[in-house]
């Protein structure tokens, strides 16, 4: 009986999701993802997706947003953590690093929880002032 | 770009700046359209989310990130359906992709193994996502590409109704060029024809020059060592080609022995006991004039050997035969052809330039003394 029920139940929470999903996919007609439609098409071309359906890049279009917006929110975090843990003395510096800046610090931080690893030069030495800049302002 | 600091990033253009955006520059790839707009839109989406400005760099890594996630959903995607044995993606397909790619992060249900793609976990994180967020459209209007250009394809020799010239053609081939857009020599001197003539392997070229074509046949049969005379060659014909191959010379019967005189080879003097044997044979191929004059210096005993014209430059030091190439315009190698031995030998001698008959013997005579008692006379060179 239990078992009976609970997959009823199962069954028409399958048809709720379908619905919703259903649902979903109409609802991305009228909302315009920031990322065009015509490059999400061609980079899914280049890797062999065949879908004449627009549902479906919308679909991937929202993921990838998603995904950016996921990432971007972490390095804004960790932007607005490192700020508020510099900002100790002179309220001039606080007043003009209000500024959020998205640096590649924060971004290969942000991306190491995502499996994805970035790792950037701390400075290119091709003249002499290279990397004095940084190392003075980190006092 | 020094992304080191930050205060930097936010200058336009410095001087270092400058160069290394002007050398980037130059390195425009195929791609790079669709790079900027990702580019755009993702500084769009940072944008939304608060921050205020950014160094180009992370920009860069993190548009660049965004084009990779695409193309993993799709060829995840791709292969799903592959799996399938489907050759089009359904919306399950991407929906597993997605789960596979956000299983790294996590989502609610990922540890249910038969749970429902459509209740999925990334399909729920996504609705919620589309309820939140607003909506930032795209900046500009994006054009659909890449531009594919409309090829007008050479027609095949079906289509143009031609038969092809040879059996070996396929009729579904495209066609063969005009003669007109591959013979680009204009009209030219006689004597350069001739030149061109002697050389056998650029009868099939020749056949294309319509005004040259008279002539050449009577150059050909002029020339042609006794052999097939020259050919009549029609353009664009079928029989063309068995014509060329009975006139090309490389393509006839051989010889039988005796039917020809050819020239003996020329030995070196060491072999030879008769220094009147001594002279000059010319071989003429296509352009080239080869000259194998055989040491003529004798030092031991022969000072008064007969020299021919061209023996006083000879002076060898080890006695082998000195090769010279004569790389010639060709305007006097017909006479070399055509003529028999005897006058080659003299041609070449006019050819050199200097000498007279006049001043032969006193120069001679000069250079006997002159080298006389030296063991190793000079190489003189004369080219």
């Amino acid at each position: 009986m239990n078992g009976q029920t609970s997959h009823q139940q199962s069954k028409d929470g399958r048809h709720d999701d379908d619905a919703a999903l259903t649902e979903f996919l109409a609802s991305l007609m009228d909302y315009t993802p920031t990322i065009p439609d015509e490059l999400v098409e061609h980079y899914l071309a280049k890797s062999g997706f065949q879908c004449p359906d627009i549902r479906l890049t919308r679909l991937v279009a929202v993921a990838t947003q998603k995904f950016i917006a996921d990432v971007a929110t972490d390095a804004l975090q960790q932007c607005k953590a490192r700020q508020s843990a510099v900002v100790k003395d002179k309220r001039d510096k606080q007043q003009k690093d209000k500024r959020l800046i998205l640096t590649m610090d924060d971004l290969s931080k942000a991306l190491r929880e995502y499996g994805v690893n970035v790792k950037h030069q701390e400075y290119f030495a091709d003249c002499p002032s290279a990397g004095l800049d940084s190392a003075s302002r980190e006092e | 770009m020094s992304d080191g600091d930050g205060r930097d990033s936010l200058k336009f253009l410095g001087e270092r700046e400058n160069q290394q955006w002007k050398r980037k520059k130059k390195k425009l790839g195929a791609d790079e359209f669709a790079q900027a707009i990702a580019r755009i839109a993702v500084a769009q989406v940072c944008e939304g989310l608060g921050f205020q400005s950014f160094h180009q760099s992370a920009l860069d890594s993190l548009a660049d990130v965004g084009v990779r996630y695409i193309r993993e959903i799709g060829k995840t995607a791709c292969s799903y359906a592959n799996l399938a044995n489907r050759s089009q993606c359904n919306v399950f397909d991407v929906i597993q992709g997605l789960e596979d790619l956000g299983s790294i992060q996590g989502f609610s249900g990922a540890s249910d193994v038969s749970h429902s793609l459509s209740g999925s976990g990334v399909v729920k994180d996504l609705i919620r996502y589309v309820g939140q967020a607003e909506e930032i459209p795209f900046a500009y209007l994006t054009p659909v590409f890449p531009v594919v250009k409309q090829r007008t394809l050479d027609p095949s020799f079906a289509q143009a109704g031609e038969s092809p010239p040879d059996e070996h053609i396929p009729s579904w081939l495209p066609k063969f060029p005009e003669p007109e857009t591959y013979a680009t020599l204009s009209l030219r001197n006689e004597k350069d024809l001739e030149t061109e003539v002697v050389n056998k392997t650029q009868l099939v070229e020749e056949q294309h020059r319509k005004v040259e074509r008279p002539l050449l046949n009577f150059q050909q049969k002029l020339i042609c060592n006794g052999s097939e005379a020259g050919v009549v060659v029609e353009q664009g014909d079928a029989a063309k080609a068995q014509r060329a191959a009975e006139s090309n010379p490389f393509l006839a019967p051989p010889l039988q022995y005796g039917e020809k005189e050819v020239a003996l080879p020329v030995l070196p003097p060491k072999l030879l006991d008769d220094p009147a044997d001594y002279h000059n044979s010319c071989v003429v191929t296509d352009t080239n004039l080869l000259t194998l004059e055989p040491s003529l210096r004798p030092r031991e005993t022969e000072r008064s050997a007969p020299c021919e014209p061209e023996d006083r430059r000879n002076i060898l030091l080890n006695g082998r035969p000195s090769l010279q190439f004569k790389f010639g315009n060709g305007k006097k190698s017909l006479r070399m052809v055509t003529s028999p031995r005897n006058e080659s030998i003299e041609k070449v001698s006019l050819w050199f330039g200097d000498d007279h008959d006049g001043k032969d013997k006193t120069n001679r005579k000069a250079e006997k003394i002159l080298w006389e008692n030296t063991e190793y006379p000079p190489e003189v060179s004369h080219l």
